[in-house]
């Protein structure tokens, strides 16, 4: 076959059916740059390996599907994003029988996807044979049996179980390798922001010797909430409430999707203005965990400043777009609000103020002695792991790895741009601070040059018209790493399936490596360079495991620690063993 | 430390006098809807674009009623019911302020007559959207009085179909003809 006449993905296509002739059934596009490869389900974990490992992809998202309505089966998407030669999202698709809901688990062969399949197995009851990990991911621990949220025959999206235990079953996991450990559960309410977690460290006097954590406390389930509710017109507004920091890239990520199944093309200004909201986005968003980078190392006054010049990025959001969070931007087809001629000039004014103001907090910073020696050679994130667990963002930017989806896969005013991933090699906290840094002063410049060059005309097409059951997947860098939806529209003007991966959902598996080796002090620094919407421990119980005997540190106590580094809390408990 | 104590002068006082003082924000802010009950007709457009139901136009037929609530403690400031009113009747403020001391203060409703049909007296449509469909139609070159036009609007759509068949088949004797 000729070069010229492959498409986009055709190489991964061709390289797949060589190595698993019986695997690869049927081979189709939803989008331009995105093939579904079709497979047979006891094949499909050596394709996604074979992707994953040998055709440079890296793991996004696995969406399940109750397809019952649609063709008696449920369905398993587990999108790749191609990131080495001849770019592209492969989509390898397997069918699963509505009888026996079992398919063949790849989490052996591809870490990155565990999360993914542990989180269908609870919405959809799939059973994974021989997944690495059988705990729940995103169930509580009192959800009753035989109950899948997402299932189309099971529930209302109102209906609100009855708890079915007043006992924690979870199972924390670590391997300590014969160390005598104690256990430090961090968490998991009481949270200063949106994303409560519960830690638990597993420590030998000082140092971390594992730590397991467990997320999801507060599942809103918004997919469920799309998918009956409301109408797939209305989602991008919910979609911009997944979070509270990077809810801009999420609603661009659901229109996208629409619009590339559907084919709609977006008017060039719309495309411009929605990556120039994008990047103030990432302003703020970097202000805010650089000051969070500030107040952990015991850097307050760098912390306050940092929030202070943030205000600004954040008066530049309300100016331009009518609203200091959740814009309210996007429609499918294009935005809703253009950007002015005095608007434009404000806007350049402003980011001039940034850079100097950044400039300065920055050199401030760096300069700071306290600083370097709280996060350098802190947190490593192993470029080995790293390349088993897809994380994304600054994290993975911080440890050598070029992953950042503006320029992998450009979308919107990205595409009329020319820039590079900024990366760091130390695998640090300070890595991943300086890739924020930098990203921040590149993101001034970006917005500048995509201001200067907008073009006119329209920001909204109205006149298009949608196919049931087209699905796509459509990403954005959001300042965390990407965002990364996948949807169906149905037939009844509603999501048939809405699927949104927030960045930090791909960062969470690593985490645990990041702790290890490194002490107690440096947890919240750590958790914090993973920029989570940080959740921070309200009660801090350490129990000794030998005699169960327990003591509650309150969190002044753990962030006084963690920033002084001075009179353990621990101390008082050593005495007790 | 000479650093930080540079930066901290050059930046001065950061705080602003709110809530002491009025807090500035810009002309296009979304704020708070403002709904104009004298503009408003009662279309719904409003209620159908709202994604979160914070605007609900029930009707009660018996009551001959439609009612226009807003509920701000559901809103989310989005402005689509004021990109889809086609009468301009609602816009979004700048007052962001809307702490209420209970619950029920956050709903704020107007209630609007329906049109009794003139030859059944059942309620068929808002009396103010059967007024502006008859301004409408007035505007048209034809025989009829804008009086005349109006009576036509107030008869409901199973009457006006009725009264339409009685007047072609009439017609169609006139003219010797059958139509069925
Ligand atoms: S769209 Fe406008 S005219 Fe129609 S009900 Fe809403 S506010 Fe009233
Ligand atoms: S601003 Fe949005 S949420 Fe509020 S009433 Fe209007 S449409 Fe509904």
């Amino acid at each position: 076959m000729n070069d010229k006449e492959l498409r986009s993905g055709e190489t991964h296509v061709l390289s797949a059916k060589e190595r698993f002739p019986e695997a690869v059934r049927g081979v189709s596009w939803s989008a331009d740059n995105q093939v579904v490869i079709e497979s047979t389900p006891k094949q499909a974990p050596e394709l996604v390996e074979h992707l994953y490992y040998e055709r440079d992809g890296w793991f996004s998202v696995l969406v399940g599907n109750d397809e019952r309505p649609l063709n008696g089966r449920y369905a398993l998407y587990y999108v790749l994003s191609m990131e080495g030669a001849d770019p592209c999202f492969c989509t390898v698709r397997v069918e699963v029988p509505a009888d026996s809901c079992e398919f063949y688990s790849a989490s052996s062969r591809v870490p990155a996807v565990i999360w993914g399949e542990r989180e269908v197995q609870d919405m959809f009851g799939l059973k994974a044979l021989g997944i690495t990990d059988r705990r729940n991911l995103v169930l509580p621990d009192d959800w009753p049996e035989g109950l899948y949220p997402l299932r189309k025959d099971t529930m209302d999206y109102r209906h609100r179980p009855e708890p079915t235990t007043d006992v924690e079953n979870y199972e924390f996991l670590y391997e300590t390798a014969g160390h005598d450990t104690t256990v430090m559960p961090m968490g998991p309410l009481h949270i200063t922001s949106d994303e409560p977690g519960h830690f638990r460290l597993f420590v030998e006097g000082e140092d971390i010797i594992d730590a397991d954590y467990r997320m999801f406390y507060v599942h809103r389930g918004m997919e469920k909430c799309a998918e009956s509710r409301m109408n797939y017109d209305t989602v991008p507004f919910l979609a911009e409430r997944i979070c509270g920091i990077c809810g801009f890239a999420h609603s661009v990520a659901y229109v996208e999707t629409i619009e590339k199944a559907q084919q709609i093309e977006v008017p060039l200004r719309a495309q411009y203005i929605r990556s120039i909201i994008l990047e103030t986005e990432r302003l703020h968003s970097h202000l805010l965990n650089l000051g969070l980078v500030c107040h952990f190392s015991g850097f307050d006054t760098g912390f306050h400043h940092m929030f202070r010049v943030r205000e600004k990025s954040m008066d530049l959001a309300e100016m331009l777009t009518g609203a200091r969070k959740t814009y309210g931007l996007n429609l499918i087809g294009g935005v809703r609000r253009d950007i002015l001629a005095e608007q434009k000039l404000a806007t350049l004014k402003c980011l001039d103020e940034l850079r100097t103001d950044v400039k300065h907090l920055v050199d401030e910073l760096l300069s700071t002695p306290h600083f370097l020696k709280r996060t350098e050679g802190i947190g490593i994130l192993d470029k080995g792991v790293a390349r088993d667990y897809s994380p994304v963002g600054p994290t993975i930017r911080g440890s050598g790895f070029a992953r950042d989806a503006r320029w992998l896969h450009p979308y919107d005013g990205y595409k009329f741009i020319e820039r590079s991933p900024i990366t760091q090699e130390s695998c640090d906290v300070k890595g991943r601070t300086l890739v924020r840094i930098d990203e921040f002063m590149d993101s001034l410049s970006i917005i500048g040059e995509l201001l200067e060059n907008t073009p006119g005309g329209p920001i909204l097409n109205e006149s298009w018209s949608h196919e049931p059951h087209r699905f796509a997947v459509a990403l954005t860098e959001a300042p965390r790493g990407e965002d990364l939806h996948w949807s169906m529209i149905g037939d009844n003007q509603k999501c048939y399936r809405w699927r949104a991966k927030a960045s930090t959902y791909s960062n969470w598996p690593p985490l645990r490596y990041m702790f290890r080796g490194n002490t107690i002090s440096d947890a919240a620094m750590i958790v914090g360079s993973i920029d989570p919407c940080y959740s921070c421990a309200e009660r801090v119980a350490v129990i000794d495991v030998k005699s169960k005997k327990q003591q509650v540190l309150s969190r002044q106590q753990l962030e006084s620690y963690c920033r002084n580094r001075k009179h353990s809390p621990l101390e008082k408990s050593t005495v007790i063993i | 430390m000479f650093k930080t104590i540079k930066e901290v002068l050059r930046t001065g006082n950061a705080t602003v006098k709110y809530p002491f003082a009025p807090l500035e924000r810009p002309q296009d802010v979304r704020g708070k809807p403002e709904h104009n009950h004298v503009k408003c007709m009662v279309c719904s457009a409003c209620a159908v674009a709202c994604p979160p139901n914070a605007i609900q136009t029930p009707l009660d037929m018996r009551e001959g009623t439609k009612t226009w609530s807003i509920n701000y403690g559901r809103c989310v400031f989005c402005g689509r019911c004021e990109e889809v009113c086609p009468s301009k009747a609602i816009r979004l403020g700048t007052e962001f302020e809307l702490a209420v001391m209970t619950k029920e203060d956050m709903e704020e409703l107007c209630v609007y007559h329906l049109q009794a049909c003139t030859q059944c007296g059942s309620h068929f449509a808002p009396a103010k959207q059967v007024a502006y469909v008859a301004r409408i139609l007035a505007q048209g070159k034809d025989t009829n009085t804008a009086a005349q036009k109006l009576e036509y609007a107030k008869v409901c759509p199973k009457c006006k179909q009725k009264y339409d068949v009685q007047r072609l088949m009439e017609q169609s004797k006139e003219e010797g003809e059958w139509l069925c």
